[in-house]
């Protein structure tokens, strides 16, 4: 089964999230940031009146990030929070994950014209981030 | 039909029509608080009746439903109270029952149905279940029906999620309107209509923004009043005797806080219970009398709402008190998890829980919590809580060009940074012979920081300590929305929420208690340290803004001076009667009671000041209000909107002379 997904690049690799938890791009903004919140954590963001977290995705996921561009606000329940990416690549069908990844931020990866892609679980990148130095 | 039955009906119709009425009003008085057993027994009188008298002409749905309805209130009189979710389905069936008694069908049977499955659900209605819970639940339980009282109004019932919503609304029209205002803030100063538009539309949505607020707020009432009974029984199960009295149960709260805080109301008065009163025997041993005392009292205080919660018990330990005075805070002591006061492990309190649960709940709802204490004397519990969780008047600062907000209920004054002392390896800065720890947001984030050479610091007020917070410039105090960081910020401590400003910019408010806690280790200790006394001008200001006064005072003790400050015209010509050596007063126009231009007058038709040089500082830029200046006999006048430090200092360093 496959599933529209939106593909994204960050830090030189290519990912993936299904279309219908994203909610829309928008630009990098003015960003606030949060003294205490962990590295990943890049500040919060006003969207037309609404305050957002913004993740930066490559530190998320352990990669050093190179010029960061647009944001993608992803929802998981009633949670948002809008994901940094390098570039929105395009919008289309993500065949079925083959590939086991070591990441619990990935559900797996799969093969797209030959560039490999990494199948985002958006509900553990929004979940809550513990603070730095907490146990969790 | 015969015509007597027709008759008969048509009074029967009437009576139940009567009754129905009365039915509603005693509900509805139930719910808002104000009822007790005494409508709980009219309003079964009247199911009764209605009962009664539609049976007996062969009415079967009004009767069926009339008995459900009395079934129900059976139950609440046996309780003594009546939990406010059943008011709703209850208030359903009096309109079903008045649609049966005039003939429509099939309104019962859904009733009934709900009625008899009300109170049945085990576990979260207590109150009707007394026999299946354990034994101390039923303070919980008469504070859980009480204090769920959610929807109130006696005259309009409205749900309370539209009155949020309209809050809501009411809040993103205030940011619309600092918005617009921002945008304007140029044409400002062209013209004076521009500006009176603007005040005017900003004391009408602040009238709106009040009215609305009060919408939500409700009585501590609503939640006190079966808490009497409840600890009366709780100490006689305790084999103690112990008498409640609640004072300024009319002070109002926030809707969510009054939920919020029930339980932690309830908690205290356990603990009270439990830990701080003694039996009647120890208590004559100590010269007391039998019955203890515990006081409820709520009051406004400031910005803020306490509700305190005293024993006349026995007060915590010699050395638990030891412990808090090197740590700085007895609720820190506590509060600290696990600890109890409690020798032993008694049924109703001593769980090993200590007020840590309380100060979490407090603090979830951005209040701080106080505790006092003498030994043998008793205990007082103060919860200090927000008179309203959607609207915060904060102080906002910049730091690294981002703003940031203080609650202005936990700001004391701001200070300049000038000379610092070092407290052990904390540097901190000398206030009113005190000296206070500085810090800075940087801890936050467990980064280092350096003193600044001159800066503004804001001297914070919370949980009796006082700390002085480090900022590059002060933009102003202004009530803001509150907004929550979210789920994914959740676990990141320090934050209330965040506030859109009307730039558009996010300015995260602080959490003053958590600044407050920040470094572990033992508490500054104030020590007072030796002022080197340095020969300086001394200088009044006079403004009845909070941030435009601090603002001013910061400027002038950066450069040197000392400075006294004011309200208004009156409180300052009684300052101006009060401090010797004044040499200069810097004062605002627009001010209640008595305005700049008057206080000018005033100084200069007094014999002993009126030589004495006056600033006058303000946003009238016109020419009008210049030469009215001018006229008072102004000695400078300064526009805001063309506000210059250096000019500013250079005009009262020549005024002042030195």
């Amino acid at each position: 089964m496959s599933v529209v997904h939106v593909r994204v690049r960050v830090a030189g690799e290519h990912y993936a999230l299904p279309v219908e938890q994203v909610l829309e791009v928008a630009d990098l903004g003015a960003i606030a940031s949060v003294p205490g919140s962990p590295a990943a954590l890049i500040g919060v963001r006003n969207l037309r009146g609404q305050v957002i977290p913004v993740i930066d995705l490559a530190t998320l996921l352990g990669l050093t990030g190179d010029q960061p561009g647009r944001i993608v606000v992803a929802e998981s329940g009633e949670v948002r929070a809008g994901l940094l990416v390098n570039e929105v690549l395009d919008v289309g069908e993500l065949p079925p994950v083959s590939e086991q990844v070591e990441s619990r931020y990935l559900l797996g990866a799969c093969l797209v014209d030959g560039e490999l892609v990494g199948a985002l679980d958006v509900d553990a990148v929004l979940a809550p981030i513990a603070p730095p130095g907490g146990s969790a | 039909m015969s015509a007597s039955d027709e008759e008969i009906h048509a009074l029967v119709r009437q009576e139940a029509g009567d009754c129905l009425q009365r039915m509603e009003a005693n509900l509805m008085a139930l719910e808002s608080g104000e009822g007790g057993s005494a409508e709980i027994d009219a309003i079964l009188r009247d199911a009764h009746s209605i009962k009664g008298s539609s049976a007996m002409i062969g009415w079967q749905e009004p009767a069926t439903l009339a008995s459900a309805i009395e079934d129900r209130m059976e139950r609440a009189r046996e309780t003594g109270s009546l939990p406010n979710k059943a008011v709703d389905p209850l208030l359903r069936a009096v309109d079903a029952l008045r649609r049966a008694v005039n003939g429509e069908e099939g309104v019962a049977a859904p009733l009934v149905e709900e009625l008899a499955a009300l109170g049945v659900e085990a576990g979260d209605e207590g109150a009707d279940s007394p026999a299946g819970r354990g034994a101390p639940p039923r303070v919980e339980a008469a504070a859980r029906a009480a204090g769920s009282a959610a929807a109130q109004a006696p005259t309009i019932r409205i749900d309370a999620a539209k009155v949020d919503r309209m809050l809501d609304a009411v809040g993103e029209t205030v940011l619309y309107h600092r918005r617009l205002e921002h945008t304007l803030e140029g044409s400002r100063q062209e013209g004076r209509q521009v500006s009176e538009e603007l005040d005017m539309g900003e004391r009408l949505l602040g009238d709106l923004q009040d009215s609305v607020v009060q919408m939500r707020t409700l009585p501590l009432s609503m939640i006190t009043s079966p808490f009497p009974r409840a600890i009366r029984d709780l100490a006689s199960e305790e084999g103690k005797e112990a008498e409640l009295t609640v004072s300024g149960a009319e002070t109002q709260l926030d809707r969510a806080i009054l939920e919020g805080i029930s339980e932690t109301i309830v908690h205290l008065l356990r603990n009270a219970v439990a830990h701080g009163i003694e039996t009647p025997e120890e208590r004559e041993a100590a010269g007391k009398p039998r019955l203890g005392r515990i006081d409820l009292r709520a009051h406004q205080r400031g910005g803020m709402v306490a509700i305190e919660v005293a024993d006349d018990g026995k007060g915590v330990s010699a050395e638990i008190l030891a412990r808090a005075e090197q740590v700085g805070s007895l609720a820190e002591v506590l509060s600290e998890t696990g600890f109890s006061t409690a020798g032993e492990v008694t049924e109703v309190a001593g769980r090993g829980v200590g007020l840590d649960a309380v100060k979490r709940s407090v603090e979830s709802l951005g209040g701080g919590l106080e505790v006092q204490s003498e030994p043998g004397k008793g205990t007082e519990v103060t919860l200090l809580l927000p008179l309203t969780l959607a609207l915060m008047r904060v102080l906002l600062f910049e730091l690294g060009e981002q703003p940031f907000g203080l609650p202005m209920t936990s700001v004391g004054r701001v200070v300049a940074v000038t000379d610092t002392t070092s407290l052990g390896t904390r540097p901190s800065v000398e206030i009113d012979g005190q000296v206070v720890r500085l810090s800075h947001l940087a801890e936050l984030a467990g980064s280092g920081w350096k003193v600044p050479e001159r800066s503004p610091a804001i001297v914070v007020e919370s949980l009796g300590r006082r700390l002085a917070v480090l900022c590059d410039e002060l933009i102003g105090e202004e009530e803001v929305v509150i907004k929550s960081l979210g789920a994914v910020l959740a676990g990141v401590p320090g934050y209330l929420g965040a506030a859109i400003l009307g730039d558009g910019r996010i300015a995260l408010v602080l959490d003053p208690n958590h600044l407050m806690r920040a470094p572990k280790g033992k508490m500054a200790v104030d020590q007072p340290e030796d002022t080197t006394e340095r020969p300086a001008g001394q200088v009044l200001v006079v403004d009845d803004q909070f941030s435009a006064r601090e603002l001013q005072r910061s400027i002038l003790e950066t450069a040197g001076y000392r400075v006294e400050v004011a309200r208004d015209g009156r409180e300052a010509l009684q300052r101006i009667g009060e401090i010797t050596g004044l040499d200069l007063v810097m004062t605002d126009v627009q001010m209640p009671e008595m305005d700049g231009f008057e206080l000018l007058e005033a100084i200069r038709a007094d014999e002993v000041h009126s030589s004495l040089p006056v600033v006058v500082v303000t946003t009238l830029g016109d020419e009008a209000s210049r030469k009215r200046g001018a006229e008072a006999g102004a000695d400078a006048y300064i526009v805001k909107n063309e506000f210059d430090q250096e000019a500013l200092l250079e005009t009262i360093e020549r005024l002042v002379g030195r």
